[in-house]
């Protein structure tokens, strides 16, 4: 092969990112093993000088690997396949950042540039005690996230995806003509981002959601380290707040991710039960829980086994999620996992790694340790030499499952006495349960693909698919009914005993309220109407989204109620009670915008196929005309046109409402947006007029996006041919024409003694829209047996007709009809909803986040008085 | 007994009944001929577009029906009858999901899911 000297690519920068990929791994190894030694003589500061240079060291280098990509993206240095395949020319610059983190290179960069920022917070701000344990840790997942980037071939296996690998070297490109040419640069313009991610959402959410998945690193390194140094309790008053941080932010992170799919995308909804917005929620949802028995904890003692396997297994999640959306595996069932780089593998070597430390640790036998330790690698030796790969992961997840529980009952400190009925720790006990469970069921679900991986053609023949959204909905709202009724009363019981008569008393006034308020605002909601004429499924659920109804109102009365009148309104202290009412409200927001979801776009199709089953029957789509005005909801919708702005085309909908008088006036506009994109096809962005009571949801299905602005409104399209008897109909864009009567000039007698003239005349009766009459009489004029041409032009409604051809044996005729291009009125179809109080769900959301930042301030500021 | 004891047992019980019930009502993915024996049942049927034949849909008749042929992963080829608009880019989808049942010689479904390579990985570099 020829050496070619190609023009203009830029490699040193190229180069100094390979340097600083490798550099960071091996630095993070050094402070692995470093941060091992110090852990083991805390006197021995020579490691501990080793370890904290190593991790400056890595540190510094995940930085410049973020900052050179950046650069690379900034300056569109299309030599490298990340830059070409993430960005282009057009790209506005607040899109760069989006580029960034589009692919999973990016992304897995973000990643380790968040736990690099978190890492350095932690090592700084621990006590001397903890650091070497939990920064061994911290940096051995770091060590992972390193070897993502590598990108370095093993034989045939590949470790890791490079973000520096060059255009031309992509094996997906090679035997592209453009690698042969010298300067391939010149006109080379990048792939773009994708259009759907081409929103201010797609620069804010996925940072958010990152630094939510870093924060959950911190709990779990402090329960590690708190297995490893046997010291069950006192890690866990540093990692509560680190805990509630993760709450925190990870919980924001999701609901920007809600409310992305809600404002720009066209899911129809702000949560779809997509496998990777679950992957998101489940490792929150058990974040929660941990930071609750943690606060059991730190108060009154206990639940030791619990936080550890809460806050590890919050980690895990994360990891596991990150499997689930990066290995190609969810194909079939998501629309926005990422696509398989070849990480599978590895991928699965990293979370089975962390069970397997995380298990290792809980023994606390040497002869077991070693023996599983050796057990664990015999089996991955001989899994990787003669496969068997699903019977060995199965046989050594059981394994481990076993030590775990016998470690659990052998080697961990247990309660004596059992906690009270009337104790808050046990209601809080309880409720970290009960999140745990929903996030395993939630993960249940999802893993159903990795489930036909593991078990089809064994356990099952057939592959199976995904479960429902209504299944979802259906196993999530008695989780959510217990949640809410825990979420209400556990304030009102103290740690180790209450007085019953006392806790009775306090919720007593809160549990009337909810049940007069819930009633009356649930019987109308969905008993009067619907109730009656549903089927059993039906039924179960609006009785379940009536328990909800009600179970949230009384978290809010209750917790209200504890805030006002058992902390005196005090704001500093009221923290869980605000985050509480801010989850209920979501909860609140949710069900009600969901259940209540109505589609105002009313498909006037005659057809009925509610026969095919419940599924079959929504009937959602409208079809809109320009210049048409048809009812919607309580509006009435106008399509006043399309407006092209780049790739952008806006489709623009009055809506009215009726006044006093029957008059029609304009209450607003909405612009629904399709997006052309010559690359990457169309995607549609809804619009959304947004009220305090409802949001008013607008999508357009189907349209043309073409102008045709260069075709003579005035002229004929193409005619078209039309074989009829007397009394058929010729359907026009704007006219139903019957054929009426047929009319000759000669008797049948007379034509056959061969005159020479015959004229037949069809008369068409063509009704339009709006019902006017009108007649058209084309002529079929025979002389001397030639036909001769004739048009009849209807003007008033653009139509022209020829009658040519009579079939006396068929006994039909032929008419051509040709419409003027302007009959044919521009249309769009489109989708609309309204979505009730779902402002209740995004004023929780804030009340939620406002209440936890309380609580994280107030613990910090007790912490710090107490250390004084 | 001790309380904890109870919570174990309740958390058993709950993931027994939701590993029960997906086993029971999940839908499997299938091909035509076996939804065609039992048209009653809902299924996920995995194929491909044929887009030789054009697809139809009129809005003006019915918005929310159109209707194409479709390869299942067997390769036989059958009328699918989509009870929604066109999806987008339905012309460059790489494969396609439906659920839905079968009636006489017709696949009826109510949903679709895209695999659009073009969104995500496709396109080549072009000088």
């Amino acid at each position: 092969m020829k050496n070619i000297n190609y023009i203009g690519e830029h490699l040193l920068i190229g180069n100094i990112g390979h340097a600083f990929i490798v550099l960071s791994l091996v630095a993070a190894l050094v402070s692995v093993v470093s941060y091992y030694f110090y852990s083991k003589e805390q006197l021995t500061s020579d490691w501990k000088k080793i370890a904290n240079y190593s991790f400056t060291i890595h540190s510094i280098s995940v930085i410049g690997i973020a900052a050179t990509l950046f650069f690379m993206l900034f300056n569109h240095y299309y030599e490298y396949s990340y830059v070409w395949q993430h960005s282009n020319n057009e790209m506005p610059l607040e899109y760069i950042m989006s580029c960034f983190w589009e692919g999973q290179e990016g992304s897995f960069l973000l990643w380790s540039f968040w736990n690099v920022v978190l890492g350095n917070i932690l090592r700084k701000t621990i006590d001397a005690k903890w650091e070497a344990p939990t920064m061994a840790i911290f940096a051995l997942v770091q060590v992972f996230l390193a070897s993502m980037l590598l990108g370095i071939y093993f034989g045939d296996y590949k470790l890791g995806s490079n973000p520096f690998i060059l255009l031309r070297e992509n094996p997906q490109f090679a035997d592209m003509p453009f690698v042969q040419m010298e300067n391939y640069l010149e006109k080379l313009d990048g792939r773009g981002l994708n259009p759907l991610l081409m929103n201010y959402w797609m620069t804010i959410h996925p940072p958010t959601l990152f630094l939510g998945f870093s924060s959950t690193l911190i709990p779990f390194v402090y329960a590690i380290a708190g297995l490893w140094k046997r010291d069950f309790t006192t890690w866990q008053k540093p990692a509560l707040t680190w805990t509630f941080f993760s709450i925190m932010i990870l919980g924001t992170g999701i609901l920007m991710g809600g409310a992305w799919a809600y404002e720009a995308l066209s899911f129809g909804g702000f949560w779809a039960w997509d496998p990777v917005e679950n992957s998101s929620l489940v490792p929150w949802l058990v974040m929660v829980g941990a930071g609750h028995v943690m606060i059991i904890n730190k108060n009154k003692g206990g639940s030791l086994f619990m936080t550890h396997l809460l806050a590890i297994a919050s980690f895990l999640l994360v990891l596991y999620s990150t499997f689930l959306t990066r290995s190609g595996i969810l194909g079939k069932n998501s629309v926005h996992a990422f696509t398989d780089l070849g990480m599978q593998g590895q991928l699965v070597i990293y979370v089975l790694t962390f069970i397997l430390i995380c298990v290792i640790l809980l023994i606390h036998d040497k002869l077991i340790r070693i023996s599983y330790i050796i057990v664990s690698l015999l089996m991955l030796f001989f899994g990787i030499t003669f496969g068997h790969k699903v019977a060995l992961l199965l046989g050594w997840m059981l394994i481990s499952l076993v030590l775990t529980i016998y470690s659990y009952m052998k080697f961990f400190p247990k309660e004596e006495e059992e906690e009270s009925l009337y104790s808050r720790e046990f209601w809080m006990f309880v409720g970290s349960l009960v999140f745990l469970l929903s996030a395993l069921v939630i993960t249940y679900f999802t893993s159903i693909p990795v489930m036909n991986k593991l078990f089809q053609g064994w356990l099952y023949e057939s592959e199976k698919a995904g479960i429902k959204v209504a299944d979802y909905n259906m196993w999530q709202t008695p989780f959510a009914i217990i949640a809410l009724l825990l979420v209400a009363i556990t304030q009102y019981f103290k740690y180790k005993k209450t007085d019953p008569k006392q806790f009775l008393k306090h919720i007593t006034l809160s549990g009337i309220l909810a049940v007069v308020f819930g009633a009356s605002a649930v019987i109308p909601l969905y008993f009067l109407k619907d109730y009656s004429s549903s089927s059993t499924t039906e039924k179960w659920n609006l009785i379940s989204y009536a328990l909800l109804f009600i179970s949230a109102l009384f978290a809010v009365f209750c917790n209200l109620g504890y805030w006002m009148r058992i902390l005196k309104g005090n704001v500093r202290h009221a923290g869980a009670s605000i985050a509480h009412i801010g989850f209920a409200l979501i909860l609140l927001g949710a069900l009600v915008s969901t259940s209540k979801k109505q589609t105002i776009s009313q498909n006037t199709s005659q057809k009925n196929v509610a026969s095919l089953g419940d599924n079959f029957s929504a009937k959602k789509s409208l079809v809109l005309t320009k210049g048409d005005t048809l009812p919607m909801g309580n509006y009435l919708v106008t399509y006043t046109g399309k407006e092209r702005k780049g790739i952008d085309v806006f489709f623009h909908m009055d809506y009215f409402k009726k006044d006093k008088d029957g008059k029609l006036v304009k209450a607003f506009h909405l612009s629904p947006m399709v997006q052309d994109n010559p690359r990457m096809g169309q995607a549609s962005n809804p619009d959304t007029k947004h009220f305090i009571g409802s949001d008013i949801y607008t999508h357009i299905t189907y349209a043309d996006l073409s102008d045709n602005k260069e075709v003579k409104a005035d002229a004929y399209k193409e005619p078209t041919n039309f074989v009829g008897h007397m009394r058929d109909t010729i359907f026009a864009d704007n006219a139903i024409i019957l054929i009426d009567s047929i009319t000759t000039n000669l008797t049948e007698e007379q034509y056959s003694q061969n005159d020479s003239l015959l004229v037949v005349t069809a008369v068409l009766k063509a009704t339009d829209i709006n019902g006017n009459i009108y007649r058209a009489a084309p002529k079929y004029i025979l002389k001397n047996n030639m036909v001769l041409p004739d048009e009849f032009e209807l003007n008033e409604l653009g139509l022209k007709f020829i009658f040519w051809k009579i079939n006396p044996n068929e006994g039909s005729i032929e008419i051509q009809m040709s419409e003027k291009v302007n009959n044919t009125k521009e249309f769009v179809v489109l989708e609309a909803y309204m979505f009730p109080f779902i402002n209740v769900l995004w004023l929780g959301c804030l009340v939620m986040i406002i209440g936890t930042i309380i609580a994280i301030i107030e613990r910090r500021r007790v912490n710090k008085l107490k250390a004084q | 007994m001790k309380k904890i004891h109870i919570l174990g047992i309740v958390v058993i019980a709950v993931a027994i009944g939701v590993i029960f019930t997906s086993l029971q009502s999940s839908s499997t993915y299938s091909d035509f001929a076996e939804a065609a024996a039992n048209p009653d049942t809902e299924y996920h049927v995995v194929g491909k577009l044929n887009k030789t034949v054009p697809v139809q849909y009129d809005p003006k008749i019915n918005a929310d029906e159109c209707s194409f042929m479709m390869f299942d992963n067997k390769g036989i080829e059958k009328r699918v009858v989509l009870h929604k608009s066109v999806p987008q880019d339905f012309q460059k989808s790489e494969q396609i999901v439906l659920i839905g049942k079968m009636q006489g010689d017709e696949f009826h479904a109510n949903e679709i899911l895209m695999k659009c390579p073009s969104k995500y990985n496709d396109g080549k570099p072009q000088v």
